[in-house]
């Protein structure tokens, strides 16, 4: 026990360290590559966009960037319309994050039992996400169609309007997402769910506790750090998403944060005001992300 | 494992390695241009410049939504991957003022081009800013918006005769848009899937706004004085609300579920069975008179946007010119290849091949206007075209104006005044911060 | 007692076997439809009544991997004759082939793409695989200061809206010569999927019991070969689904791909939807090149099912 704890406490003198290289060295090459690249490939081009956003930079323009303090920050937060986007964000984030929970971790738990062609099935299941967001959108808004579509005819909807109706669109665009991001959840669920070990199931069953007594006492508790890891990864990319909306609809009831962000940048070329919009917005999921991890390292704890 | 991982990485590395140095190659011209067919086109018309001179020229597509957004990131990186861009008549203004685009003010004189090709398509895509006599690009794809129809209903006898009790008048192509409001009514029968009308509403660029124009401009109207910026009661004016109430009418009349609809989707209504009538730009009809593509190719005919109360009658710019881009490395080759792309021989052979031509010879030629049943009301609508704002701001404008138009549109909000109204407030607040309007 | 319980067991298993049935049905309606789509000739395509029986055709994938354009008038009786049977498909689509000046048939950009797919993908994800296993070791077995902020760095690095960094990522590329190469996808990708990988790897590493290890440097190996031979091999589970989850996010990527490359290093995902031809999108094209374009993650993710099933087998000592 001795030897264990002087490793884990990086002795460098430690006797198996001492041949080959010192953990500290490991450890060293093993993480900092990695933050060194992601410093240049994501921190450096922020810190750009950071910069920008105090300016009236404008990159269609040959004019020089002017320095305007706060004011894009100022005028951003008081502008409704952008609040309005991020309601419906809030709005879009809540309705297809609960439904991949729901839809991914209640099939993986059907799977989770006795099924013939487990792993067929499984590989199937996942088929949805290997599609491009693009093309997912395309072939929806297909479906969707009230006259040639399949899914009214399917569903005996006769010439019901999904993503034409301003109340109904949202949820058009959750469904699609929903369809396609479950298999996700499914997924860390799946090995979550098999990493739960058998014999605390039939201690369980030895002292007789009812099915739904073992699902919250035992599945639910082993399984949620990985599910929470797979809802932090689906709320950042629920909030951040945009092609699926800017193609299914343009409804003003679906302008999700990224679409208002979108129509900044690259149609009317405010890049430093959309620097800001974005800043604002990084700042948002960083604050919900952090609430996660701490329930996550929570979790983790019990 | 680890080895397996090296060994793979390795192999792409070399991959990589091989892969990238093939593509060095010398003169070769770069035309940048949106994914469609008058693209392939272009490229076979240019295959026969480079079985001329031997220098290899690629027509290099991007798809429609993506047009613009990746054209502009392109240009404000100042980057040479394009040598020329067959770029949309609206981004003339903000492409100029930054300088992406080379003058060709002396080219145009040189050779005289006011008077080779069509008048409007000069003043729409060429000249910026309006009547300065400065030009910025060639006129290469002319088109408008027309309007495709089902031969075959308006020609049935029992329908003819049911028209003319309700209405009064013989069925036939509309000519001004309050025949159209009632022909639209008259076919518009959900019950038997049936719709009478298919207009643009898609908002995403700038689909709605072309469809509003088309009846703002046979209106009489216009979207604003785009020499002094003005646009309160030009914009709001009378007739502008009559306009778009009467767009908010045929709105009623359309299939279900038309909130997102540009040139594919009344395309397809056409094909689909869908509407009477459908409008779009004349670029998008070949499509129509194909029986691959259109099991109604036999039965579908084309007329030319209806006149207004007034008698006026005049249909929204579609279509681009060709500029040479500032910071290609090829300029002159370029300038070379234009010099052969306007001669008339030229010219009648993108004809020939299915483009658009803006050559005002070969518009006139009877040969030309024959050769589809759309050319000749192609030919009489490129002599009265309208356009959008090219200022460098006009993608704000647009995108005002969607915000504004659609909700009413799509939704019935507000009154047409109200949104008009809000409109010219929206639109004098953009002029007054990048110092439009002079006071 | 015992029995009552088994036979409810059995009941609930049967329950749960049809509803996987049902489930999978209906979470593959979509794909039957592209995949069927993709067979069909282009007058089924948009059919309602959706048309299951129909005789399949090879022309959407002749089509797909030509330039064409409409026919302005029929080909002559010669024309098609002399057409080899593929550019028969086209014509009788209403379409030709486009040929370059030499004569050549001009192939349409879906096959380049579907090769540069193939190389990004394949190439970022063994990189953001590799790194992220690497990295999430030196997290879960080493003491490393601040390191709850240095993990929420590397998660935080995914968080960006794509649109905001696009820009200056966009100038910094040129400035290096990164635009349009292969590499520059590359990096881009497995900067992505380099925080998921870490996260992802981290919480698998994290359930392999520290005593393996620790064994393992008693008996006389070093830290390094400990990680080889004893943490890779029970990590295998994790490292397949996590390169799984990699390649798929860059296998599909699109705004990128679409503004940092043009056409040497272009994918397939900003290819696909834009054949929307001359205002009338062929179904069966598109269809086709969907279809395709998923077989490669479909066969790669079907290869690995097992490892990504199979669980983790030292849960058993789980602590």
């Amino acid at each position: 026990m001795a030897t264990a704890a002087a490793i884990t406490t990086l002795d460098p003198k430690s006797r198996a360290a001492s041949r080959g290289m010192s953990d500290l060295a490991i450890r060293n090459l093993f993480i900092i590559p990695t933050i060194i690249f992601l410093i240049v490939f994501n921190i450096f081009p922020l810190m750009y966009s950071l910069g920008y956003s105090f300016t009236d930079f404008r990159a269609s323009s040959p004019a020089p960037a002017n320095f305007v303090g706060l004011q894009n920050y100022r005028e951003l937060l008081n502008d409704d319309f952008i609040w309005t986007n991020f309601a419906i964000t809030a709005k879009y984030v809540i309705v297809s994050v609960i439904g991949q929970v729901i839809v991914g971790f209640g099939v993986a738990l059907l799977l989770n039992r006795d099924i013939p062609f487990k792993g067929l099935i499984t590989t199937l299941l996942l088929l949805p996400m290997m599609l491009s967001m693009a093309v997912v959108g395309l072939f929806w808004k297909l479906l969707y169609d009230p006259s040639f579509g399949i899914i009214n005819y399917a569903l005996g909807l006769g010439t019901f309007e999904w993503l034409s109706n301003p109340d109904m669109a949202l949820y058009a665009v959750a469904i699609t997402d929903i369809w396609m991001w479950s298999p996700f959840v499914m997924l860390l669920s799946l090995a979550g769910l098999s990493a739960v070990p058998k014999h605390l199931y039939e201690a369980a069953a030895i002292d007789r506790a009812g099915s739904l007594y073992t699902f919250f006492r035992i599945t639910l508790p082993l399984v949620a750090p990985i599910l929470m890891i797979a809802i932090i990864f689906r709320t950042m990319e629920a909030f951040k998403t945009f092609d699926l909306a800017y193609i299914l609809t343009s409804q003003p009831t679906t302008e999700v944060i990224s679409i208002r962000l979108y129509k900044m940048a690259f149609q009317e070329w405010q890049t430093g005001r959309s620097c800001a919009l974005a800043y604002i917005v990084l700042i948002m999921v960083l604050a919900i992300t952090n609430i996660y991890v701490k329930y996550l390292n929570k979790v983790k704890e019990r | 494992m680890s080895r397996k991982l090296t060994g793979m990485l390795a192999g792409f590395a070399l991959t990589l390695a091989s892969g990238t140095s093939v593509f060095a190659q010398d003169k070769e011209l770069t035309i940048f241009w949106a994914e469609w067919d008058p693209a392939n086109y272009l490229q076979e018309l240019v295959n026969i410049y480079e079985a001329e001179t031997g220098v290899k020229v690629t027509v290099e597509t991007t798809p429609w939504s993506d047009f613009q957004t990746k054209a502009f990131t392109e240009f404000n990186a100042k980057g040479s991957a394009y040598d020329m861009v067959v770029g949309d008549s609206q981004w003339i203004g903000a492409a100029s003022e930054a300088g992406h685009y080379v003058d060709m003010t002396e080219f145009f004189n040189k050779h005289d081009l006011t008077k080779v090709m069509a008048p409007a398509t000069v003043k729409y895509y060429s000249e910026y800013p309006a009547a300065s006599g400065k030009y910025w690009s060639i006129p290469a794809e002319g088109d408008a918006v027309g309007w495709s129809y089902r031969k075959d209903w308006f020609e049935d006898p029992k329908e003819m005769e049911a028209f003319k009790a309700k209405y009064g008048y013989d069925l036939a192509p509309p000519a001004t848009w309050a025949q159209m409001r009632d022909i639209a009514e008259f076919f518009h029968r959900p019950d038997d899937k049936r719709y009478g009308i298919a207009i643009y509403t898609d908002n995403s660029y700038d689909g709605l706004v072309m469809g509003v124009e088309n009846a703002i401009f046979s209106y009489g109207g216009e979207l604003g004085d785009y020499g002094t910026y003005k646009v309160d009661g030009i914009i709001n004016s009378d007739q502008n609300v009559k306009a778009l109430e009467m767009y908010r009418e045929l709105y009623g009349f359309t299939p279900p579920g038309w909130a997102k609809t540009f040139f594919v989707e009344n395309n397809q209504a056409i094909t689909e069975n869908l509407a009477a009538m459908s409008m779009n730009y004349f670029a998008f009809f070949p499509a129509l008179v194909n029986e691959a593509s259109n099991p109604n190719a036999k039965v579908t005919g084309f007329f030319a946007n209806p006149a207004g109360p007034g008698g006026e009658q005049f249909a929204a710019l579609g279509g681009q010119g060709i500029s040479v881009i500032s910071y290609s490395e090829n300029k002159e080759e370029s300038m070379k290849f234009l010099e052969w792309f306007i001669k008339d021989e030229t010219q009648k052979k993108w004809a020939e091949l299915g483009g658009y031509t803006a050559s005002a010879a070969v518009l006139e030629s009877p040969e030309f206007q024959n050769a589809t049943p759309y050319n000749k009301a192609f030919y009489e609508t490129m002599f009265k075209v309208k356009d959008f704002w090219a200022t460098p701001e006009y993608a704000e404008l647009l995108i005002q104006m969607n915000q504004r138009v659609y909700p009413y549109i799509t939704a019935g909000e507000g009154t047409a005044k109200e949104v008009l109204d809000a409109l010219a407030n929206d639109w004098n607040e953009t002029f007054k911060k990048y110092n439009r309007v002079q006071q | 007692m015992a029995a009552v319980r088994t036979t409810g067991e059995k009941a609930l298993n049967r329950v749960a076997i049809v509803s996987v049935l049902i489930a999978t049905l209906i979470f593959l309606a979509p794909i039957y439809w592209i995949v069927s789509t993709s067979f069909k000739p282009r007058n089924l395509s948009t059919t309602i009544p959706p048309t299951v029986v129909f005789t399949p055709e090879i022309s959407p994938f002749v089509k797909l991997f030509t330039k064409r354009s409409q026919l302005r008038s029929a080909p002559t009786p010669e024309e098609y004759e002399a057409a080899p049977w593929w550019e028969r498909l086209v014509f009788d689509g209403g379409e030709k082939v486009v040929r370059s000046g030499r004569g050549e048939v001009q192939l349409s950009g879906y096959p380049s793409r579907f090769m540069n797919s193939l190389i990004v993908a394949i190439t970022s994800t063994v990189l953001a695989v590799g790194m992220g296993t690497f990295t999430a070791y030196g997290f879960s077995r080493f003491k490393v200061k601040g390191e709850g902020d240095l993990l929420f760095f590397i998660l935080s690095t995914r968080m960006l809206p794509p649109v905001v960094v696009a820009i200056p990522m966009f100038l910094m590329y040129r400035a290096v010569g990164l635009n349009d190469t292969h590499w520059g996808l590359i990096i881009l990708y497995t900067a992505f999927n380099l925080s998921f990988s870490v996260w992802l790897m981290k919480g698998f590493i994290d359930e392999i019991p520290k005593e393996y290890e620790e064994a393992a440097l008693v008996d006389g190996y070093t830290r390094m070969e400990a990680f080889f031979k004893i943490v890779i091999p029970e990590a295998a589970t994790g490292i397949a689904a996590t390169a799984v989850f990699c390649f798929i996010t860059a296998w599909n990527e699109y705004a990128f791909a679409l503004i940092m490359t043009n056409r040497r290093a272009q994918t397939a995902p900003p290819f696909i939807p834009s054949q929307v031809g001359s205002g009338l999108p062929d179904w069966t094209v598109i269809a086709s090149g969907t279809f395709l374009f998923l077989l490669p993650v479909a066969i790669f993710t079907f290869l690995l099912r097992n490892h990504l099933l199979r669980g983790m087998s030292f849960g058993a000592i789980r602590k």
